[in-house]
């Protein structure tokens, strides 16, 4: 067996481990704080945990439209609850990761690892030091919030997705500043359980890797829930000392007054303090630079995950982990990044796999693009969730499925099949027979198919 | 009426024929007895006659196609004669009872044959590959696939694509190099048969040669010593081949992990002993079989390989005659080759290759003699046994042929 070491306890770092462990080789993992990385302790889950806790409030309030009567004006949220719930999952999930650990033989070491050769590690916990060596190296060390350079975080006013979701109460008035991913998450979460929430974002419309109709049905929804959206606005200066920001917007000065400020512009790798530069690792503030087996210009080190940049999804994280770990033992594998989905958990969610509507026009000039909304899907009626629709994006020479976009309820779920149809390479004469169970969402899916071939039957 | 041309069954085993070459195409003139297509079915070639005078009415099979045998190929009739509704009754009535002939029609395109296309059709390709590679007839059959399992992505036939436009903007030099004068011939017909052959021989098993000379300076006397006798009473000449062939049938019964084959990842140990030798014919190689060897003794093995050999130099050797060999026997001598490395026959275990006998001088004792020594290469699979069995084998065939007297035994 020979030894292999793991910096970094994330979906990639954890995944490579027990991949590498598999194929018999002797793995020690190194993490210095909680298996699970941010996705597990900071991300994905706890701001799912979040969300549901929302959404749960708001389908109570809507309890009326189901025929079941409630004193609603008792129906109030009980954020050490909501907090409780998510912690709970959060240890459930992270004791999970160590079981597979024990269950796989990996060592797990605390601490803060970095390079001293190629061959060599020096693992910092506290004021001890102790030196590990290894044949070979995955570092999976991740990201970390990006900052402004003129507002660092200082955890009180200014904050970060991490702390943002471990607030001590339900904010009166959130500003965030970015309407990604992130903010989008947390303007759905916070605008839900009553807080008043501003969206102050740089591009011209929010989520600005979605084509900007999907874009538009989040934002009409956020607004009905009151939250103030500002586009093609920028951001000039922040005042911790009064809590209140200025930005620009069609050439008019804002002044807004939050009780917090969300800065989610965006996740940076962590390639500081690895001893890159020791052992001769190429990077740049981008990432580590890898090739398609995730190994790097030294050929016993590899790295994955959000540390190279790239998609920082939570899935490519695993792809990436299982395919560093088996190219390190030896199999010959590569990245495929033919059908990454792309999923927001917002409300209404937003999912999207392959190709914009956007991306493929200026891709393949015409193209095919077939809609159905869920205004007319029975299923999405009877939730009382009508909102949103799938778009369909297809190449018009072969008829391939190009792209799939879905805004609406179970969006995050939906796209496996989207995800399914471009992994495959599927053509819509492939799909034209295919039966969707009735009543479900999923009508929505092939109706949106029938129609980019001009025979749909419900619209 | 039109005569139907059929795809003949050259052996109770054959399940597929191939038209390699059209001599003729539709409208020419012919005269019964023309040759009008050369047909290949595994290892064999041969040529297709002209059933009466006419012209080519129809050719209902395309080069490289395969098809079952009983399938109509063609038609020749009279010059002016319509096939009719007939016909093509004729023809279904005709043709095997199998889906892969019942979609051989008048109506169908001929390289749409049903076994072509299934073929094809097993192919793990993606349907957006699968289109594009159609649009840009791109054989998928050639495309390697780098997506699970070997299925054939976009992106594979993509660079197949990209590939042929560097080709196209990039002509190799010597194209248009007048200074380098080559002929380029197309791998069809026997040669495709034993150039695919070969090269999954090569790629899917694990090939070592180990080398042995024996000194048949006894057999040569007492192959002399007999010749006459079987001559005269067997009409049977025995040469050396007929005793190498006759050590190895009596070596495989004593050594059974040689006389296998290595199939789906199982070894098959057979107790029979079917002996394939290979002979070298004009435009290519065939390997009769000489079947249950084991029960033959030396005179009857080398009439029966008289006979093979016979028959496949004219063309005459039946599918049959050239399947199910447990050992094959490649003698390069004739050429005057000393050792070489034979490729297996698959799934065969071994084959035997042997060179040309040359006469040293050697001590037997302390006296110098002039012997005669036979080079011998063995070439076995590693997977299903090791060097030193291998070896074994190898050794006990030298007895064999170092004691000749066993062989008549």
């Amino acid at each position: 067996m020979k030894p292999l070491v793991v910096i970094g306890g994330g979906p990639a770092g954890y995944v490579a481990a027990i991949t590498a462990a598999r194929q018999g080789k002797q793995v020690t993992l190194i993490e210095q704080k909680d298996l699970g990385g941010t996705c597990l302790n900071e991300g994905c889950m706890p701001t799912k945990s979040l969300l549901a806790s929302a959404e749960a409030y708001e389908k109570i309030k809507q309890a009326e439209q189901f025929g079941i009567t409630l004193p609603l004006e008792q129906v109030k949220i009980n954020w050490d609850g909501v907090q409780h719930h998510k912690t709970a999952i959060v240890k459930k999930l992270v004791q999970g990761i160590g079981y597979l650990m024990r269950k796989n033989s990996i060592k797990v070491m605390k601490g803060e690892a970095s390079f001293l050769t190629n061959h060599r590690l020096a693992v910092r916990n506290e004021n001890q030091v102790e030196e590990v060596e290894a044949e070979q190296f995955i570092i999976a060390a991740g990201s970390e919030p990006a900052s402004l350079p003129f507002a660092p975080f200082d955890g009180k006013w200014i904050i970060h997705s991490g702390q943002a979701m471990s607030l001590p109460a339900i904010p009166s008035s959130l500003l965030i500043v970015g309407g990604g991913v992130i903010g989008c998450e947390f303007a759905s979460i916070y605008s839900q359980m009553g807080a008043k929430v501003t969206i102050v974002e740089a591009a011209d419309q929010l989520l600005p890797g979605e084509d900007a109709d999907i874009a538009f049905t989040l934002q009409e929804e956020l607004e009905k829930k009151g939250v103030a959206i500002y586009t093609s606005a920028l951001l000039t200066e922040m005042q911790p000392e009064n809590k209140k920001a200025l930005f620009k917007h069609k050439e008019e000065l804002h002044e807004l007054q939050a009780e917090y400020a969300l800065i989610s512009i965006g996740r940076k790798p962590r390639v500081l303090g690895l001893g890159l530069e020791q052992v001769g690792v190429h990077f740049s503030k981008q990432g580590i630079d890898v090739n398609e087996h995730m190994q790097t210009n030294v050929p016993n080190i590899y790295a994955c995950g959000d540390v190279v940049g790239g998609i920082q999804l939570a899935h490519v994280a695993f792809h990436e982990g299982t395919v560093a770990a088996l190219h390190a033992c030896g199999k010959d594998k590569s990245v495929n990044y033919r059908a990454v989905p792309r999923c927001i958990y917002t409300h209404p969610e937003i999912a999207s796999v392959g190709m914009t509507e956007k991306q493929a026009r200026s891709e393949y000039g015409d193209i095919r693009v077939g809609e159905f909304s869920f205004t007319a899907n029975g299923k999405a009626m009877i939730a009382n969730n009508p909102v949103g629709k799938v778009k369909v994006i297809v190449e018009p020479q072969f008829n391939e499925i190009i792209g799939l976009s879905i805004v609406g309820a179970h969006a995050t779920e939906l796209i496996g099949q989207g995800t399914i149809m471009l992994h495959g390479e599927l053509t819509t004469d492939v799909m034209e027979d295919f039966i969707a169970a009735h009543p479900t969402l999923s009508e929505a899916i092939h109706e949106a198919l029938l129609q980019s071939t001009g025979q749909a039957v419900h619209s | 009426m039109a005569a139907e041309v059929v795809m003949p069954k050259l052996g109770m085993a054959m399940k597929e024929g191939t038209v390699s070459t059209w001599n003729k195409k539709v409208g020419d003139s012919v005269s019964k007895g023309d040759m009008i297509a050369s047909i290949n079915s595994e290892k064999i070639e041969m040529e297709i006659e002209a059933p009466q005078d006419g012209v080519i009415l129809d050719i209902l099979v395309q080069e490289d196609v395969g098809v079952p045998p009983g399938t109509i190929i063609c038609y020749v009739g009279n010059p002016n004669e319509q096939l009719t509704e007939q016909n093509r009754s004729a023809n279904e009535l005709q043709a095997p009872k199998n889906e892969v002939a019942a979609t051989i029609s008048l109506e169908e395109p001929p390289a749409n044959a049903a076994s072509s296309k299934k073929s094809k059709e097993t192919v793990r390709i993606s349907p957006i590959a699968r289109k594009i590679a159609e649009s840009e007839n791109i054989d998928i059959e050639t495309i390697k696939g780098t997506g699970p399992k070997g299925r054939i992505t976009k992106a594979d036939v993509e660079k197949v694509l990209a590939e042929r436009a560097a080709e196209a903007s990039h002509p190799p030099a010597e194209r248009d190099n007048p200074a380098i004068n080559k002929e380029t011939l197309p791998v069809a017909g026997m040669r495709k048969v034993i150039a695919s052959r070969m090269h999954n021989s090569l790629l899917n098993s694990a090939q070592l040669t180990i080398n042995m000379r024996a000194d048949v300076t006894d057999l040569l006397s007492l192959q002399q010593e007999i010749k006459e006798v079987t001559q005269q009473r067997h009409k049977v000449k025995i040469s050396l081949t007929d005793f190498i062939a006759r050590a190895c049938v009596l070596s495989l019964q004593e050594h059974k992990q040689m006389n296998s084959a290595y199939i789906d990842n199982e070894i098959h140990l057979y107790n029979h002993v079917h002996l394939g030798m290979a002979v070298a014919l004009e435009n290519g190689l065939v390997v009769p079989v000489m079947q249950h060897a084991e029960k033959m003794s030396l005179v009857e093995l080398a009439a029966e390989i008289k006979t093979r050999a016979g028959d496949a130099r004219q063309g005459q050797l039946s599918t049959d005659r050239m399947q199910g060999s447990t050992f094959t026997i490649t003698n390069l001598g004739t050429y005057g080759v000393e050792y070489f490395t034979p490729v297996l026959n698959p799934p065969e275990t071994g084959i035997l290759g042997v060179g040309a006998t040359e006469d040293v001088p050697m001590y037997q004792g302390d006296e110098l003699q002039r012997r005669s020594l036979l080079p011998l290469s063995l070439t076995f699979d590693h997977r299903v046994l090791d060097g030193a069995p291998a070896a074994n084998f190898l050794g006990t065939i030298k007895q064999y042929l170092e004691q000749p007297i066993l062989l008549l035994l």
